[in-house]
């Protein structure tokens, strides 16, 4: 590569990143600045940083009412909670049914196996968003309104068409002597599985883990329609209630609270996510 | 065999539950006459779907539709593009820059959603609110009321999808074996050519991939932001009409009428995307 090539080539890589982060710089700036400063200071930067947004999500803010002071708060950790519980809920969900169904697909192979698993995948452009009339519905009749574990399902079904097919297709690739080996030394298909193929497919399954987060982070609409009682509700869902208007920088603040431990988690895990799509994608190996 | 449809069991139960199970009711709603409003139901055969076909609007909400899903996928497709190629390119700082691109899908949409709509539709308090205001003016006086808000979800999709795009295709990129990409270097003249002859060529099953996973986040970042603002978005948009029919007018039947005009474009997009990514040729399994 060329001295100037190189150069362009890492103005590139600069501009990228400046790109990628800067949404989440100006948001994280917003939520440290105090009230004067959200007036008066500058969009870009914050010159007196103060945690008193993050504050007032948990403690909640004095606020004087026909003349009595009031604390009104939201039941912040509450849906802290709800969300953690909800996404680790859907990530365990969606990875059970998934791995059952790509072992099936990709390795037992029953008849009409490209179809079936066509089908499935087919399934994920239908707009959830759409549908909620008839889920609600639905959700209703099984007494499962205003639930968390009737979030976790939708969720779990709306990621599940692509870690499906994102696990067969690794182990629809495997070459078969891997398990064959182990049965000729008497394993069963449970043990093969579990002792072979399972650690084998370890960064697939982070990345349909990581696809799942994401699919789960997404959502809005969905929670802010199924959960009704404040108690009950994720972040997401109890955001969108709150009186933002009058306090966008409390719920700037979080919005932080909430993304950062899921984009570090993320990140974390970001090498293993393309490894495990790697590994999906590449024939025959 | 039976084991593998046992196996395949909770993954088809959840789809056809939380999906198929939806879908068919609004299909045999959609002919029906339900509302809210209204004692009863009838059978009315097509007459929804006349009455939705004779409103100009519904035509310019297709369309609107069918732009915002064009642009934002292009969008995304031409910037994932891009990314990926200058993040396979070998470099020092590449990890660093990868992790920059891997987190604007980090980020937790569903939540993010609330800031970004915040940060470009600030309220009258904040330091920049004026120029955001003229721009919105600016921007709203071009192309209708709403433009604004309406570009913002578009950006933020972009922002998100071609994050989550640029990723999946470096994954893809790492699939193709090196030997092919260093023939092709000498076998070409530009790096135009190679482009266009050897790495969208080899590409195009995870272009197609990315294509089909990018609508429903493109469907669900719209839907995020229209609940968000209760609606206040009145750029003319299938879904979020279909939403507005069905809940807010109880013309449950209109309603699914307009969900399931989507249908059809969703379907054809299917076919061209399957025939891209998993071609119906059998292989020897």
């Amino acid at each position: 590569m060329s001295h100037g090539g190189r150069w362009r080539h890492r103005l590139l890589l600069a501009l990228v990143a400046l790109y990628s982060v800067f949404p989440i710089y100006f948001i994280t700036v917003q939520s440290l600045k105090t009230p004067a400063e959200d007036v008066f200071g500058s969009p870009l930067w914050v010159t007196d940083p103060s945690f008193e947004n993050y504050a007032e999500l948990f403690e909640g803010a004095e606020a004087p009412v026909r003349g009595f002071v009031v604390r009104p708060r939201v039941p912040y950790e509450r849906w802290l909670l709800n969300s953690a519980a909800v996404l680790a809920g859907s990530v365990v969900l969606t990875l059970t049914c998934a791995l059952a169904a790509a072992y099936a697909l990709g390795r037992l192979q029953p008849p009409g196996w490209r179809w079936w698993r066509r089908a499935l995948f087919a399934s994920y452009v239908i707009p959830h968003t759409v549908l909620f009339i008839p889920l609600y519905q639905l959700l209703v009749a099984l007494g499962l309104d205003d639930s968390r574990s009737a979030l976790t399902i939708v969720y779990s079904t709306m990621a599940l068409p692509f870690c499906v097919w994102l696990l067969s297709a690794y182990y629809q690739h495997l070459p078969r002597e891997i398990e064959e080996s182990a049965f000729v030394e008497g394993a069963s298909r449970t043990a093969a599985f579990a002792r072979i193929l399972l650690p084998m497919s370890r960064n697939v399954l982070v990345a349909a883990g990581l696809f799942t987060v994401g699919t789960v982070g997404q959502d809005f609409m969905l929670a802010s329609v199924f959960l009704l009682d404040p108690a009950k509700q994720t972040v997401a869902a109890g955001l969108g209630v709150m009186d933002v208007s009058l306090e966008e920088l409390v719920a700037v603040a979080g919005v932080n609270v909430a993304a950062v431990p899921v984009m570090l988690l993320c990140a974390g895990l970001a090498r293993g996510y393309v490894r495990g799509l790697t590994a999906a994608m590449v024939e025959g190996s | 065999m039976g084991i593998s449809y046992l196996l395949m069991a909770p993954a088809v139960v959840l789809v056809v539950g939380v999906l198929a199970y939806p879908v068919a009711w609004e299909v045999w709603i959609s002919f029906t006459s339900l509302s809210a409003r209204a004692e009863g139901r009838g059978f009315v055969g097509l007459a929804n779907y006349r009455r939705m076909v004779g409103e100009p609007f519904f035509w310019r909400a297709l369309a609107t539709t069918a732009v915002y899903f064009s642009v934002t996928t292009l969008a995304k497709l031409a910037l994932g593009l891009a990314m990926a190629l200058l993040l396979a390119r070998p470099s020092r700082a590449r990890w660093l820059v990868f992790l920059a691109v891997f987190l604007p899908w980090a980020y937790p949409g569903g939540v993010t959603v609330v800031a970004w709509y915040w940060m470009l539709n600030p309220p009258l308090i904040t330091s920049y609110s004026l120029a955001a205001g003229h721009l919105k003016q600016a921007v709203d006086g071009a192309f209708g009321s709403g433009a604004w808000a309406f570009g913002s979800v578009a950006l933020f999709n972009v922002w998100r999808g071609g994050s989550f795009t640029a990723v999946f295709l470096l994954a893809g990129l790492n699939a193709i074996p090196r030997e092919l990409f260093e023939y092709a270097a000498l076998e070409t003249r530009s790096a135009l050519q190679r482009l266009r002859h050897v790495t969208l060529p080899l590409l195009r099953p995870y272009l197609a991939l990315a294509v089909f996973l990018s609508f429903a986040s493109a469907f669900a970042d719209l839907a995020n932001v229209w609940m968000l603002t209760g609606g206040r978005i009145v750029f003319p948009v299938v879904g979020t009409y279909a939403y507005w029919l069905g809940i807010h007018d109880g013309e449950l039947a209109q309603a699914a009428a307009w969900s399931l005009s989507l249908v059809p474009l969703l379907l054809l997009a299917l076919v061209v995307l399957f025939r891209w990514f998993d071609p119906p040729r059998e292989q020897p399994a």
